[in-house]
């Protein structure tokens, strides 16, 4: 035993074992490097940085360092630089295993004057929320690089696929819940000059949560309105107000029902509109909501008003599926169109042609998620930046995505699972009460930028100043400026800060300050005689 | 008509009867401050790097820089040049665009500005035509801006405050009719009191980069370097080659301390500044060493791989460009900057020494034969500058990992560039601790050298030109990459050329 022992560790602690070792881990650390230009910094990590493989290189990599030194010993004199060397990076290796195993690394994000507590960590999770029975599970996902098979379960639900780079494949699938509104259609178009082409869809379907029923691109905007809808604009309408009973799909309009507006004291228009028993008065110009008698909007009514007027200054298109709606400012009027045979139209801005490319009553245009490798470009992802998890929950299977978690019901209780990062609460909590950018002068390119945070523990209030190169310390987290981000509306600036917990840091230290004075007195002080220097391996043979 | 513009006119019909009319533009306006690309420095500077992007060369035919920047200015106030002012128009997809031409003017460029949007709208993936569409419209911008008077920025002295106008702004009818009547030379002397202005309110300090422009003096130390590389290697005279070396290492202190004092960092921010300081640090590195162990051959590899360096600066100015621009905010750290990259760019200095020495005596191994003991002494001088380098590049790798600690919070993050230095010392090390086992013999030893400082290169220059810009997006079109292709395809032919003669050395 003893034996095998000593033949184990002179085979590990010679020099071929490391020449061997180090040349392997270079030429993975090199694969790293491609793999990392190509498919991104994640996707490196999840193949080969942090997988076992790559760590039992360099675990080996430790022995053999550990082996060299002791087949050295007991310690000769001129090989004490060798030792503090081999000793360094021994303490080198123990500190990095002891922030793998302990440390924790994170972001937390603040937004202005908010005060936040959450730490977000680099994990993948299934997060299960049961708001009626106040239950909450965090399930943990592989740190796999390609999609994965898993049996993760909870309850009635099992994560049976996780695949940690996706991209969006559009699919238009059959609805789940039968619906029986003739409003439920969706289309896709696309708009086109000599310039610019872009596909867009427009969905009315309430199970499509991918598309909406109204975008804006540049300055045109565009709104998706029930089919019933187009009937309206078509009608000889002095007050150029349409009603809409969202509850039996019709339309019509105040001249149809011969209503008369009237005019506030103000100058407002207004009038009312009687629905079975329930009176419902409007203020066309300003809301499209019914009022209550104290001028509240009401949600719930089952009618609502449509000003027209409203639309005729800036360029807006109305599209019914397939007819389209739009004022013509020339002939001061509407034209709905239809589209030609080649499903094309002209619209009156910029040259645009608007396509018809598909038109459905009740399919569901949704993004299904494809595993793809993905592909980094300048340091963000461009394609593979989205993330899914097949769930099954008794028969019936879901995606789960980070864009777009799964509600419903089981045995009639609330259950929301997402796909999000793993996250946990500081004892303590902050607040972003200012943000300084500054810029280089005459150019839109950042100097710096600083966050000033309040700090609330149960010790009170303290402000700090976080900028580059100067974090924050505090009950052993350490907070370092890492990047920021603007609200395009407000203009106001967020401040995303990284945190990290690292009780390997002095050991590390500890390490690199023995390796660096170490090698200086290996190749510096160890003034050896040429003759010595072919000694130099220290194995009294 | 204004009577401004009708003294544009006379004054340009005034000049227009001589051949090349230059107006006011004279190359005394390269003292003039001018802010642009976030600081404060003279127009020389600013307008050689302008014309350079424009044209790819410093001069417009007899035409200084400054000449040539201010003509294109003079055109927003209607004054013709007759100045030829070409673009090149490099990628292959982007002559189809323009019928094969590869040079335009920049004026028909202008016109053809939706053309070129066009086209670069219409390629989808980001590739290498699309990468010249999008450089050939940031340089008719350019040209667009400077013609249009907005690009030339003069300081407005209002009591201690300095506010920058465009030269459209600037000039305007008052002023010019006002100086006119009390000068010959309105425009040359409007011009001398922002100067003076300026310069009383806030100092002169930019005028030490119009001197450190002018002085040239990476040009001076080729010079000497090349003529105490020629003293040693031609004529055997040790002393007038270590005289030059001295006069050499002075010139490049001087030009860094002037850099370090315009930039306000340490000389370590981009390509040029890192190839600068390695071959000075790498010169006096080996002059100390030499100096210490009574070694005359590694001033030899000093100069070597000095004069490289020197070249690099001097020819390859589209690879690494001498202007001085702000710094991301997250290198903004002197302490930092001047204690790990100058660590790291010294080692590679000092590992650069062994590559030089390495690759002469494969070479004159393949000329000539050695004999073992010259191949163990010539072994022994690459030991010694490797264990210069490696000392520095493991203090330099462990520098940068407390920094990266202090101001990210992660001490080892597998980033391109760390992991590359780190590769680059397992591989030196690799060698080293093979060196004792039968698998490197004294007569591989020096090929193993020359073929590692490649990982060198590839941790230098490979990580910003060939990974950090894509692999799959530009793969080897761009000037880095051809640079670094080449340097790696030479070397290895040399190392397979010269392997089969590494056995013959005689006892």
């Amino acid at each position: 035993m003893n034996n095998l022992y000593n033949k184990i560790e002179r085979t590990i602690g010679g020099l071929k074992f490391a020449v061997f070792i180090i040349l392997i881990f270079s030429l993975m650390m090199t694969i790293g490097t491609f793999v990392e230009s190509y498919y991104g910094t994640d996707f490196a990590n999840r193949i080969i940085y942090k997988t076992p493989f790559f760590m039992g290189i360099q675990f080996f990599m430790f022995l053999s360092i550990l082996f060299a030194t002791f087949v050295r010993l007991p310690m000769k004199k001129r090989l004490y630089g060798f030792y503090v060397i081999h000793t360094g990076l021994i303490v080198i290796g123990v500190g990095s295993f002891v922030t793998y195993i302990a440390g924790i690394d994170g972001t937390i994000h603040l937004p202005p004057m908010t005060p936040t507590r959450q730490i977000v960590l680099n994990d993948d999770v299934i997060e299960v929320v049961m708001p009626d029975d106040n239950k909450r599970a965090s399930l943990n996902l592989p740190y796999a690089a390609l999609t994965k098979d898993l049996d993760v379960k909870y309850g009635d639900i099992e994560v049976i696929k996780y695949l940690p780079f996706a991209e969006k494949v559009l699919s238009w699938e059959n609805e789940l819940a039968k619906t029986n509104s003739p409003n439920t259609h969706s289309s896709q178009y696309n708009i086109a000059n000599d310039n610019v082409a872009e596909d867009f869809i427009l969905s009315l379907h309430p199970e499509s949560y991918d598309f909406k029923a109204s975008m804006t691109m540049g300055l045109l905007n565009i709104t998706y309105l029930p089919k019933a809808m187009a009937r309206c604009f078509t009608l000889p309408n002095k007050d150029k107000l349409i009603l809409w009973n969202s509850v039996e799909s019709v339309c019509t309009t105040t001249e149809e029902l011969g209503i008369k507006v009237q005019k506030t004291s103000t100058g407002k228009r207004f009038f009312a509109i009687k629905n079975g028993e329930t009176v419902y008065s409007f203020l066309p110009d300003l809301s499209p909501w019914a009022m209550d008698p104290d001028l509240r909007p009401i949600q719930n009514s089952p009618i609502r008003v449509f000003s027209m007027e409203l639309f005729e200054e800036k360029p807006h298109l109305f599209l019914f599926g397939e007819r389209a709606a739009f004022y013509d400012k020339d002939e001061k009027k509407w034209l709905v169109q239809a589209f030609d045979n080649k499903k094309q139209m002209e619209l009156p801005w910029m040259g645009f042609t608007l396509t018809l490319l598909q038109h459905h009553d009740k399919k569901v245009p949704t993004y299904l998620p494809k595993a793809t490798l993905p592909i980094q470009k300048n340091g963000q992802l461009i394609k593979g930046d989205f993330k899914a998890a097949r769930v099954k929950i008794r028969d019936n299977e879901y995606w789960v995505t980070n864009e777009r978690p799964v509600s419903l019901l089981i045995d009639a209780k609330k259950v929301n699972i997402y796909l999000t990062k793993k996250s946990f609460m500081l004892p303590f909590e902050f607040t972003l009460s200012r943000f300084k950018m500054e810029k280089d002068p005459g150019t839109n390119s950042p100097a710096s930028y600083e966050s000033f945070v309040d700090l609330f523990t149960d010790s009170g209030t303290s402000n700090h100043h976080i900028y580059m190169n100067n974090p924050l310390k505090y009950d052993g987290f350490t907070f370092y400026q890492a990047s920021y981000s603007q609200d395009p509306e407000t203009g106001q600036y967020s401040s995303t800060l990284s945190v990290n917990v690292d009780q390997g840091r002095p050991i590390k230290y500890l390490g690199s300050l023995l390796l660096v004075l170490g090698s200086i007195w290996h190749y510096a002080l160890n003034n050896r005689s040429r003759k010595k220097e072919n000694d130099i391996l220290g194995l009294d043979s | 008509m204004s009577k401004f513009m009708q003294f544009i006119a006379v004054f340009t019909f005034m000049f227009s009867v001589q051949a090349t009319e230059t107006y006011f533009c004279t190359n005394e306006l390269g003292k003039m401050p001018v802010r642009q690309g976030g600081r404060i420095k003279p127009l020389s500077v600013h307008a050689k790097e302008s014309i350079k992007h424009l044209t790819g060369k410093s001069k417009v035919g007899d035409l200084s820089a400054v000449e040539a920047y201010c003509l294109l200015s003079a055109k927003a106030f209607g004054m013709p040049s007759k100045m030829e002012f070409k673009g090149k128009l490099e990628h292959r997809d982007t002559r189809k665009l323009f019928d094969g031409k590869k040079e335009m003017s920049y004026e028909e460029l202008m016109q053809e500005q939706r053309t070129i949007r066009s086209a670069w709208m219409r390629i989808k993936e980001d590739n290498g035509a699309k990468k010249d569409l999008n450089r050939l419209l940031a340089k008719v911008n350019l040209y667009q801006d400077i013609t249009a008077g907005n690009n030339w920025t003069l300081p407005l002295i209002n009591g201690s405050e300095t506010t920058w106008v465009p030269l459209a702004s600037f000039l305007t009818e008052e002023k010019v009719m006002a100086m006119k009547a009390s000068s010959s030379k309105p425009f040359e002397t409007l011009f001398k009191n922002v100067r003076d202005e300026y310069i009383k309110t806030n100092g002169d300090d930019f005028m030490l980069e119009y001197q450190y422009d002018k002085m040239q003096l990476m040009r001076v130390a080729m010079l000497t370097t090349l003529l105490a590389l020629a003293a040693l290697v031609l004529f055997k005279k040790f002393t007038i080659a270590l005289s030059f070396s001295a006069i050499t290492l002075i010139i490049q202190t001087i030009y860094l301390v002037m850099r370090v004092y315009i930039s306000g960092r340490a000389p370590v921010t981009n390509m040029y500044e890192t190839v600068m300081f390695s071959g000075y640090g790498g010169l006096f590195l080996a002059m100390a060493i030499g100096h210490f162990k009574k070694e005359k051959a590694f001033i030899y590899m000093g100069l070597g791989y000095n004069v490289c360096c020197l070249m690099m600066l001097n020819f390859a100015g589209s690879m690494v460009s001498e202007s001085i621009s702000p710094l991301v905010p997250v290198l903004r750290d002197n302490f930092w900057l001047s204690t790990h990259v100058t660590t790291i760019i010294l080692s590679y200095g000092a590992l650069a020494l062994s590559w030089i020495m390495a690759n002469t005596i494969i070479i004159k191994k393949f000329f000539s034969k050695l004999s073992k003991n010259d191949e163990a002494y010539y072994n022994d001088l690459i030991y010694t500058s490797l264990k210069y380098g490696i000392v520095l590049l493991a203090a330099g790798i462990i520098l940068g990992g407390v920094w990266a600690d202090y101001s990210w919070g992660r001490f080892w993050g597998w980033d391109p560039k760390e992991t590359w230095s780190l590769i680059v010392l397992c591989i030196y090390m690799a060698i080293l601790h093979g060196k004792y086992t039968n698998w490197i013999p004294g007569h591989r030893f020096a090929h193993l050298i020359a073929a590692a400082f490649m990982s060198v290169m590839m941790a230098w220059f490979g990580v910003n030109y060939i990974l950090a810009s894509g692999l799959h997006s530009y793969g080897f079109s761009e000037g880095g990459a051809i640079f670094l292709g080449t340097f790696f395809t030479i070397q290895t032919v040399i190392l397979l050329i010269t392997l089969k003669s590494s056995k013959t050395s005689v006892a």
